[in-house]
């Protein structure tokens, strides 16, 4: 045997040099030789029970800490396996380095078994990618790989490892070091021009994004808002930058945002775009979007400033340093200043607040959302699935703090929730971790009960069943004319007994007066446990834009009955 | 409107692919493709395209062209002159 280390041995021992503690994978043929490696290396590794698990869960990871999340899966179906959660991090700019196997050199392109060209097939959802010929090569790969996945706009990078290559004796040790990275500041005359349209503004209101966050710049932010007294909507990623219950926080824009956000998006004069790209979901019909503001663009990807909407002010760079550097003198009383608007946003928010007084004794979804995460208080951190829960999430659930509303927003990938909460658990073990799942969702990668049980993961899961896909139900309801097609799922089987079978603790809930009790017991739960609420199959999510409609065309159904509190 | 983009290119496994794809991807039409060598693991490629609807933004396709890692966007064909720097936000209508 070569006292020389492997490819394999490279890549653990590159990986602990450049601090990753926790990896999230599943073994195969081509990726053996890592996987040899990685026995006794003290490298944590989360054995997972499909592929896609361990890519959102890495996603999860990375979005609850700021650090960059790792995944790992052999050639062929393990490795796009993944494909979906690699998707899912590009849409949402989340830092992930995900290693594969390839079949060895020789077998590639003769059609060998378990291969394919992973490559090839995820080039359009990664930062970048290796293909790995050389072991030697390993070191400085795997440095540059963790570099350009967090740097700037971070994103996903895959490298791909034959077994041939891992199974290689290379004269190289110890790990290769990339230059850190520095955001380029921002134009002093572009933070200027920003300072004088936000002075000149009588309707000026931020649009925070999930670039916010990303930058590292949610204390600045709100420094900036408390600063200017300027109110503020923000996307479904950008929940949570500032705490959901500050005065001047309007709730999320678009879609399913509140009437009081999209209200005054179309009113406003100028918008403050922060770390945002103008979603087609927050913007709804483009052309009608905020029809009377100026932009003030902030991005650190120069590429999305002007991609939808024209930016008057147009700030590329740093975004954390830019809100630091934003420092208009804002009028607020007087003729010339912004009281007046302020106090319009403020009494359309109290306007159209939400209700919680829903006729009937079934258990109404947002009411138990906004409970639990009061119940859970500073530590929440909410893993959602996607669906109408997901949107009664960002609507209903208060958020003191950025990293605690882990989304799969430009993806809305159902089946995140569960994973992500497995990544967000190990992540932040400190938290009141909740996975918030649909029951759509949830048989996605319910598997991923077996990974709670296996480590005693105490991740706690409420998971909010109306035996239907509600939001395609939703959907077909107002907009396709009640032509229901395959959105049935009253056949689900006894969610509180599989949870049971793979382990956990399961108890479930019918009706409204059990919510409060089932709450206290979930958050104090020890272990793994699951909350199974049956919910109406006929609620919906509202407010709700139409597709195709502008923000101020809202829908909406209310009840006239008096407003107890929940 | 056609426009021409010259691209330097790091001879780096799938750089050809991942440009071409992120051109198709953004809503362009290839209408010519030529690759050439420019030495020391560099490759030239000079692409004709055409957006496929008025909303497609060629200056933002050179941004998201700029993002990519190994790829260059250039302010000139390089054959022409061999110290043609790389764009920083034009390109050649």
């Amino acid at each position: 045997m070569s006292n020389q280390p492997t490819g394999a041995q490279l890549v653990i021992s590159t990986l602990k040099a450049l601090g990753v503690e926790t990896v999230f994978g599943y073994p195969g043929g081509a990726i053996m030789p890592i996987y040899d490696a990685l026995a006794g290396s003290g490298l944590k590794h989360i054995l997972v029970r499909h592929e896609q698990g361990a890519a959102f869960a890495a996603d999860a990871y990375a979005r609850a800490t700021g650090k960059t999340g790792v995944c790992m899966a052999t050639s062929g179906p393990g490795a796009t396996n993944l494909i979906t959660g690699i998707a899912n991090a590009y849409m949402d700019s989340v830092p992930m380095v995900c290693i594969t196997g390839q079949v060895a050199t020789h077998l590639m392109g003769t059609d060998g078994f378990q291969e394919v060209d992973i490559l090839g097939l995820t080039l359009p959802i990664v930062k970048h990618s290796w293909l790995v010929r050389d072991a030697t090569d390993i070191p400085a790969i795997l440095a540059e790989a963790f570099a350009i996945a967090a740097e700037g706009r971070p994103g996903p990078v895959l490298v791909d490892i034959p077994k041939d290559v891992a199974s290689s004796f290379v004269a190289v040790s110890g790990a290769a070091s990339f230059p850190e990275w520095t955001a380029p500041a921002p134009d002093a005359n572009a933070i200027k021009a920003a300072d004088k349209l936000i002075e000149q503004a009588k309707h000026p209101l931020f649009y925070i994004g999930g670039g916010v966050e990303m930058a590292g710049a949610s204390a600045e932010l709100r420094a900036l808002v408390a600063r200017t007294g300027i109110p503020a909507v923000s996307t479904l990623k950008g929940l949570g930058t500032l705490p959901t219950t500050d005065d001047l926080f309007l709730g999320m824009l678009g879609m399913h945002g509140t009437r009081a956000a999209n209200i005054a998006v179309q009113d406003a004069d100028l918008l403050i775009v922060l770390g945002a790209r103008f979603d087609d979901r927050a913007t709804g019909k483009l052309n009608a979007f905020a029809p009377n503001a100026k932009i003030i663009h902030a991005d650190i990807d120069p590429a999305e400033i002007n991609k939808l909407r024209h930016a008057d002010v147009a700030i590329p760079g740093n975004l954390k340093t830019t809100i630091e550097r934003l420092n208009p003198k804002v009028i607020f009383a007087g003729s010339g200043g912004i009281q007046k608007w302020v106090e319009k946003c403020k009494a359309d928010k109290w306007e159209h607040r939400f209700r919680y007084n829903a006729p009937g004794k079934g258990i109404y979804a947002p009411g138990l959302l906004k409970s639990l995460s009061e119940k859970a208080g500073d530590k929440f951190i909410a893993a959602c699935d996607v669906g109408q829960h997901q949107m009664w999430v960002a609507q209903h659930c208060e958020f003191a703090h950025n990293r605690s509303h882990l989304t799969s927003g430009g993806s809305g990938a159902m089946g995140y929730g569960l994973p992500a909460g497995v990544g967000a658990k190990l992540a932040r073990p400190d938290a009141h971790v909740v996975t918030i799942s649909g029951d759509g969702s949830f048989m996605m990668n319910i598997q991923e009960m077996a990974t709670l049980n296996r480590y005693n993961i105490p991740l706690k899961i409420v998971l909010l069943d109306n035996s239907s896909l509600g939001l395609v139900r939703q959907w077909q309801e107002l907009f396709y004319q009640e032509n229901y097609s395959e959105i049935d799922l009253s056949d689900n089987p006894d969610f509180v007994e599989v949870a049971r079978a793979f382990g956990l603790s399961a108890f479930r809930i019918t009706h409204r007066h059990e919510v409060d009790g089932a709450l206290d017991k979930l958050l104090a739960a020890e272990g793994p446990t699951l909350l199974h609420v049956l919910i109406d199959p006929r609620e919906n999510v509202w407010p709700l834009v139409p597709p195709g409609a502008s923000n101020a065309e809202m829908m909406e159904e209310r009840w006239d009955e008096p407003l107890d509190s929940y | 409107m056609s426009h021409l983009i010259h691209i330097e290119l790091d001879r780096l496994e799938g750089s050809l692919l991942r440009i071409l794809g992120l051109v198709e991807r953004r809503g362009f039409n290839i209408d010519a493709a030529e690759l050439y060598d420019l030495g020391e693991d560099k490759r030239g490629l000079s692409l004709t395209v055409r957006p496929r609807d008025p909303s497609r933004n060629t200056e933002i396709l050179g941004l998201q062209i700029d993002r990519l890692y190994g790829i260059r966007r250039l302010a000139g064909d390089p054959r022409a002159d061999s110290n043609t720097p790389a764009a920083e936000s034009r390109i050649s209508a």
